[in-house]
């Protein structure tokens, strides 16, 4: 765990704030998101989380379900 | 614990099966590339048909409508509200792959869900969103909250993202012993999101998550083997990546996740898109993803005890009490999601699409160790059609 907070550190301060807002037209588009389309990221982690033993990493708050 | 009798009994009223199979309740707001107030009311509708089904036979059909709304109320305010309805019918195993519903008799369930998010955007760098969730089936009802800050940096190339999230449910099932248990979720988020270039943007998220309480499956503890611990501590690590390649016109979406618990699931999942921008207003998105995990340390392989037989593991009598689970999900194995999305955008707002994905999950797919054996392949279908309206 340790060597990944680093790594985050290390994304994190790689600080690459040379991109100026006007240089920002590709990551604006919508599939340059990440999760941008909600029902479908929702639909799939339902699967993913029904049918296999591992899940979250995206986000919190989510509820359980009776699919244990 | 019963006997052997009442273990051997046939199927019976599988209906509560069908809820232990059920999608799970409500899935966490997603973390956020940049801060800023969105400009438009969204509406997205989608339909879900899933099907899923083994070698010796059919499994669970779901067909789930769900819908999305996205407000921004003021310049500072946006509401979220989402809902989804699943009908699940079909069978569910007992034990292993061993499949209830082979009287004939059909396994039917229903949930609903519905969850409210409302943000505070604050000086325009930082957002605040409370959510709420609600979700209830026939034996299992789910009610969590989640609070989410974001903050950018003042040229908003650096998104850093705090989460805490609890869920409170409690399970109670209609069939064999008839009892009320619950069940605690306490999760935790720290990410990062920046900009890495005019063409990359990347991710990467820690996330900690606590149960407590009854997570043993009822059905599968009284039609075969199950008898999990009361705690659950998972890890994961996710990385996801994003570039623009201007010469194609399209978007490469990957994403890493390590995943680790104490019950010894170690998963390593990768997944690709690719979106293509094609003329008027059509987008094609190939994708693929690969997982691959280790079973939990009381998975049991479909080897039954000389003496009992199935579904109990060998040395069952002198340790009855002990922790064990014959849960395909819990087993080792690997699986593969080939898919494809077809989406076209109108005038005025308006997007429809289509999704279709494959799902296969076998035992020999593992990398990384030996998958477990004498287990059927598991397969899936999935087809989604979605519209949305931006305002």
């Amino acid at each position: 765990m340790k060597r990944l907070l680093l790594l985050a550190c290390l994304v994190a301060s790689a600080g690459c704030s040379t991109v100026q807002p006007w240089e920002k037209g590709n990551l604006a588009k919508p599939e340059m998101a990440f999760g941008e389309d909600v029902l479908d990221a929702r639909f799939m982690d339902h699967t993913y989380f029904s049918k296999e033993g591992a899940s979250g990493g995206a986000g919190v708050g989510g509820g359980g379900c009776g699919c244990n | 614990m019963t006997d052997t009798t009442t273990r051997s009994k046939p199927a019976g009223g599988g209906a509560l099966l069908a809820a232990a199979l059920a999608l799970p309740g409500v899935v966490p707001s997603v973390a956020q590339a940049q801060v800023t107030v969105p400009n438009a009311t969204l509406v997205q509708f989608k339909y879900l048909y899933y099907k899923d089904y083994q070698p010796s036979g059919d499994r669970m059909k779901v067909s789930s409508p769900a819908l999305y709304m996205l407000a921004p109320i003021t310049d500072e305010w946006v509401f979220e509200i989402g809902a989804v309805s699943d009908s699940i019918s079909g069978a569910s195993p007992y034990y292993h792959t061993v499949l209830s519903g082979a009287s004939g008799r059909g396994i039917e369930d229903n949930r609903t869900a519905a969850d409210v998010t409302v943000t505070k955007y604050f000086g325009g760098r930082t957002a605040v969103s409370l959510r709420a969730a609600y979700s209830t089936e026939d034996d299992y009802k789910s009610r969590a909250f989640g609070l989410t800050v974001r903050h950018a940096s003042s040229d908003q190339n650096t998104t850093l993202t705090f989460g805490f999230g609890q869920s409170n449910d409690d399970v109670f099932p209609t069939d064999g012993p008839q009892f009320t248990a619950t069940k605690k979720t306490t999760d935790y988020i720290i990410g990062v999101t920046q900009v890495l270039s005019p063409n990359d943007v990347g991710q990467a998220n820690l996330y900690y998550a606590k149960q407590k309480g009854y997570l043993t499956d009822p059905y599968k503890a009284f039609w075969g083997i199950d008898n999990r611990p009361d705690t659950r501590d998972q890890w994961a690590a996710m990385f996801r990546w994003n570039h623009f390649f201007e010469g194609a016109d399209a978007s490469l979406r990957s994403s890493y996740r390590y995943y680790s618990d104490d019950w010894k699931v170690k998963a390593h999942t990768v997944q690709f898109e690719w979106a293509q921008a094609l003329h008027d207003g059509w987008t094609l998105t190939p994708s693929l993803r690969y997982t691959t995990q280790s079973a939990a340390e009381f998975y049991y392989d479909p080897v039954y005890d000389p003496l009992l037989g199935a579904p109990f593991p060998p040395g069952y009598l002198a340790n009855p009490n002990g922790i064990y689970t014959s849960d395909q999900r819990l087993s080792a194995f690997g699986a593969l999601t080939p898919g494809v999305k077809v989406a076209k955008a109108f005038g005025k707002g308006w997007l429809v699409d289509a999704k279709a994905e494959y799902y296969e999950q076998r035992s020999n797919w593992r990398i990384g160790g030996e998958g477990s054996p004498g287990l059927e392949t598991f397969k899936a279908q999935m087809y989604q059609v979605g519209v949305s309206k931006k305002f």
